[in-house]
């Protein structure tokens, strides 16, 4: 090893403590770089092989009924590789004394034979006997209930039923049943007989035999299908396509991880910025070893090498340091997204490639961050170098700031002379103010953006002026139901509805309501809503437009809707915030089809407390029972509401964890700036002290100079709060979930840093103070 | 072996300009002993840098040893300075984190006019020569001003240049240090070596070949 690779290793080691804090700090950037990244590769791998090892359906039919002609005539073409007959039907749970849950059931006809979309059992029974019902893994929660419970179960047409839950299965293709507030439920079809149901089978799950991941194949193969099925004389009632080979939530996993990443790499950047502050002072503190180096010899290059190796040093140090931790926390992190997911990690094995882009972007990192303190201090003149100046021959006093900051203040007080050391290394400074004022901004753009949401929500249920939906399996006499509700105490009001779908180049829900409805008061962004005595009047939410270019205010539109067309006239947009595509239509269009009728039921109540909602919902049950109604499924709209807040949650958690690294990178920084600070001033305070300072104003001047740079920096991250908070925040939103966000400022985000960040300088800034304040006399005049 | 040619050097400061330097014209000629002496700020460094390249001139030109060194560039005037000059400082500025022996080997490293293997044998062989073998792995915060000095005379020669350049040598030594000081470079010109020293020492006409006396920027007495 030559002399200059020691000088290099050397330096780095007598620099050590301020080593030790920027290497900690860049191992915080790449360790959060490698934990998401270890995730992404092992989520993506994880999500996609545990739902393909369910060989999940390339398309599902609906169709009237399914029989075994059926399912032998559609395997005859040689594109199909499998047709599995299964069945979905809508029903109610309930467990205990506790009230009616939405369940979904799934009828499979042979449970030891099941090929396409598999289940996989987790524990009780299996298969499922008559008389009892399996339950999706996370839906126990939704429940109530565990393994052996008995249960009543009560389908649209069916009785009501008892059943034992005799097992749990995991189906990894379901969205999470903790989300949907829905319970899925696994029967068989002697099962959906003694539940009053017609033992028939309305589903197929299709499996193409060749290029299973070609969508645009798929769908050739299924048209083929859906032909077969109708030239047999049955019908198709719908056909879903899902993305071949994705598992339903990894688009929104790879979005969260994909923000998780930019962040990662965000914070490695901010983390590349003490490497300049170390080694700007470095270099300053050695640029006259660069003068006797050159004076001796030492070409720009071969110089700039050892400081460039020191960097090199860095970034090794911080990747030994930040790939185990990255390991640690991408394994927090996938148990976290698996279950957030409801899916099974079978290995956390970190791929290769992983581990050299972490290696690689570890030790890049320093390197680009060191190449202009390294380059700057290597090249200055040999003369320059060997003088009393070097790198540091501005001083405080010549720029006109200087002069004005003189005026703060007027007489000597320790807080002036702190806020003006503050600002004696400019570019320090503003470096470290960059690191931590980004902390700030982050805290409170993730405080706002959870406001935010909270708001847009607010907004969006406080158009509904209703606390109870009741969902019917078919259409109603609205007389009987009416009956029904009449006789339910709690209720203030009450609209029959009805819900179908409709479509134009994609399907979306149609909102049948009457014009002048009370339930529902949407926000008009554009044109105006239903008025009464609309016919063809349509108001499409922003959605909907968004995604059918036709939908415009004044535009006529032919839309399907229950099986026919119709001429419709936008008058409207109606802004919904977290919404799927919808549109309104006057309810006198589906009396038309289905006079007197209606299939959805909204209600206000006097109380919309859970209790409250309870009692009217069992009350109301039973009163729709007596009526020969039977609701398929109920929510409240607190549950609706519930349901938003968990989407929601993880988005929160996912910026207060960001906002918390990247602040703990900032008091990082603070830290070696406050260092480095102590270390250039020594010789001074050493004078201060022969002046009659004594240890502890020395020590109060350094403290008060680190929380200067706080306050400093919590005023920045306050100025640019708001602005920031409302672009990203709405961006982030969007991304996410398609929506934009009803912005609000969090007044509270403000208070909280400040305490923060005056408590993170002031801690930042004890060690160096106390380290300064313990120094002698001798010592520190000694200091050159 | 050195050639000044109306060598001026003016710098600009915050109070105005300053000339250190006023038409030099000056010839040293090889293997010579050379006491360049003058007051503080009389312009004595000035003039060793010029003749380094650790300074150019303002007007004027500069060769060494048949090299017109005021017109290379800063690289090659390090490399040019590597394998031809030796310094020496006042204040000795050997590098505090490398040993003796690593010192002296640094400018090995820089030229790589040596094979990697024969630099440590090198070095200890020149530390030896001027008395300071025994502390070869030893770091300069542990020696003493007169073996520090002793060190970078040794760093000085390590790529045997025909010239070494000394500012002010002895002036942070005391008296009899320096006098052993003085006699080490008087061995070096006696076998060949050009030296050039500034100093303000008083004694310095015991070992030098020629006194160069520096006013002002001017050369009063050459």
């Amino acid at each position: 090893m030559n002399t200059l690779w020691r000088k290099a290793i050397r330096d780095f080691w007598h620099e050590r403590a301020r080593t030790a804090l920027v290497v900690l700090a860049i191992a915080l950037g790449i360790s959060a770089f490698a934990a998401v990244l270890s995730s992404y590769a092992i989520l993506t791998r994880e999500l996609d092989l545990g739902y393909l090892a369910t060989n999940p359906a390339s398309a599902v039919i609906r169709v009237d009924t399914v029989d075994d002609d059926l399912v032998r005539a559609i395997l005859q073409n040689p594109e199909v590789s499998d047709a599995e007959p299964r069945r979905t039907i809508s029903g109610q749970i309930k467990a205990g004394p506790v009230q009616w849950r939405n369940l979904i059931l799934f009828v499979v006809h042979d449970y030891g034979n099941i090929r396409v979309s598999r289940l996989v059992p987790e524990s009780g029974a299996w298969p499922p006997a008559n008389g009892e019902i399996l339950i999706e893994r996370d839906a126990f929660q939704v429940a109530k209930a565990k393994i052996g419970d008995a249960v009543k179960v009560k389908t649209a047409n069916g009785v009501e039923q008892p059943l034992v839950i005799s097992g749990s299965v995991h189906d990894v293709g379901q969205a999470q049943a903790r989300m949907e507030n829905i319970v899925y439920g696994y029967i068989n079809l002697a099962t959906l007989v003694q539940l009053g149901e017609d033992p028939k089978l309305n589903q197929l799950n299709i499996l193409v035999a060749q290029n299973r991941f070609d969508e645009e194949h798929i769908k050739r193969v299924i048209a083929n299908v859906e032909n077969v099925i109708k030239s047999r004389g049955h019908q198709v009632l719908r056909t879903e396509v899902p993305r071949p080979g994705k598992h339903p939530h990894s688009d929104l996993m790879g979005i969260l991880l994909l923000a998780m990443s930019s962040f990662g790499l965000f914070v490695l950047v901010l983390s590349g910025i003490l490497v300049i502050n170390l080694l700007t002072a470095m270099m300053a503190s050695q640029v006259r070893q660069i003068g006797v180096m050159k004076a001796i010899g030492g070409t720009r290059w071969q110089i700039a090498r050892i400081y460039f190796g020191q960097a090199l040093f860095l970034g090794i140090a911080a990747v030994i340091v930040s790939v185990p931790l990255g390991i640690i926390g991408s394994r927090a992190l996938c148990r976290y997204m698996a279950y957030f997911l409801n899916f099974d990690i079978n290995s956390f094995a970190v791929p290769l490639w992983v581990y050299v882009l972490v290696a690689l972007v570890g030790i890049a990192a320093p390197l680009i961050a060191a190449a202009i303190p390294v380059l700057r201090g290597a090249g200055v003149p040999v003369r320059v170098a060997l003088s009393n100046f070097g790198l540091s021959r501005t001083t405080f006093g010549a720029s006109a700031f200087d002069r004005a900051l003189t005026r703060i203040g007027g007489t000597f007080s320790l807080i002036v002379l702190a806020l003006r050391n503050s600002f004696r290394r400019r570019v320090r400074l503003a470096l470290t103010l960059l690191t931590l004022s980004a902390g700030g901004l982050f805290f409170m753009l993730a405080l706002n953006v959870r406001a935010s949401m909270i708001n847009t929500l607010d907004h969006m249920f406080a158009e509904r002026k209703f606390d109870l939906s009741v969902s019917f399996a078919n259409p109603y006499e609205l007389e009987k139901i009416e009956r029904a509700v009449s006789n339910t105490p709690g209720i203030t009001r009450a609209e029959g509805w009805f819900i179908t779908e409709g479509s134009l180049t994609n399907r979306f829900s149609v909102v049948s309501l009457p014009a002048d409805t009370q339930l529902l008061d949407p926000e008009i962004i554009e044109g105006r809503n239903l008025a009464p005595g609309d016919t063809d009047a349509i108001v499409v939410n922003n959605a909907l437009a968004g995604r059918e270019p036709k939908m415009r205010v004044g535009e006529t539109v032919v839309l399907r809707i229950a099986d026919a067309e119709s001429t419709w006239h936008v008058v409207g947009i109606a802004r919904e915030a977290f919404s799927p595509a919808v549109a309104y239509i006057p309810l006198s269009f589906m009396q038309q089809l289905y006079p007197g009728r209606v299939n959805s039921l909204r209600l206000a109540l006097m109380n919309n407390d859970w209790d409250a909602i309870s009692v009217v919902r069992t009350d109301l049950d039973r009163n729709l029972e007596q009526v020969g109604v039977r609701a398929r499924s109920s929510a409240s709209t607190s549950e609706s509401r519930f349901a938003f807040d968990e989407h929601m949650l993880m988005i929160y958690v996912f910026l207060i964890v960001m906002s918390a690294i990247i602040g703990g990178v900032g008091g990082l920084g603070l830290m070696t700036t406050m260092s480095l600070n102590v270390f250039e001033r020594r010789r001074e305070m050493g004078i201060m002290r022969s002046l009659g300072a004594t240890p502890r104003v020395v020590w109060l001047m350094i403290v008060a100079e680190g929380v200067a740079i706080g306050v400093l920096s919590w005023t920045i991250a306050a100025l640019l709060a708001w602005p920031i908070s409302k672009v990203l925040g709405n961006l982030l939103v969007r991304v996410i979930f398609r929506s934009g966000l009803d912005f609000t400022f969090e007044p509270l985000a403000l208070l909280i840093w400040m305490l923060v960040s005056i408590g993170l300088s002031g801690l930042a800034s004890f060690l160096p103070a106390w380290r300064a304040s313990r120094a002698t006399v001798r010592e520190a005049l000694a200091y050159e | 072996m050195i050639s000044l040619h109306q060598v001026s050097k003016t710098y600009e400061t915050p109070a105005g300009k300053f000339a250190a330097l006023k038409s030099i014209n000056l010839n040293i000629e090889a293997g010579q002993f050379v006491g360049i002496v003058g007051k503080s700020g009389s312009g004595k460094s000035t003039l060793l840098n010029m003749v380094a390249g650790i300074d150019r001139p303002s007007s004027g030109s500069v060769a060494v040893a048949g090299t017109e060194i005021h017109g290379l560039s800063e690289n090659k005037l390090a490399l040019w300075r590597g394998r031809n000059v030796g310094f020496v400082f006042q204040f000795f500025q050997l590098l505090p984190t490398l040993t003796a022996a690593e010192n002296v080997m640094l400018p090995m490293d820089f030229a790589k006019v040596l094979p990697f293997r024969e630099r440590r044998k090198r070095a200890v062989d020149l530390l030896e020569r001027v008395a300071v073998g025994a502390q070869a792995d030893k770091l300069p915060a542990t020696l003493s001003g007169g073996e520090q000095q002793r060190v970078a005379i040794a760093r000085a020669l390590a790529n045997q240049p025909s010239l070494v350049l000394a500012d002010e040598p002895t002036g942070n030594l005391d008296s009899v240090t320096a006098r052993a000081i003085l006699d080490l470079f008087r061995d070096m010109a006696d076998q060949g070596t050009t030296v050039v020293i500034a100093t303000h020492e008083a004694d310095i006409a015991r070992v030098i070949d020629r006194r160069i006396e520096i006013s002002d920027g001017t050369l009063v007495n050459q």
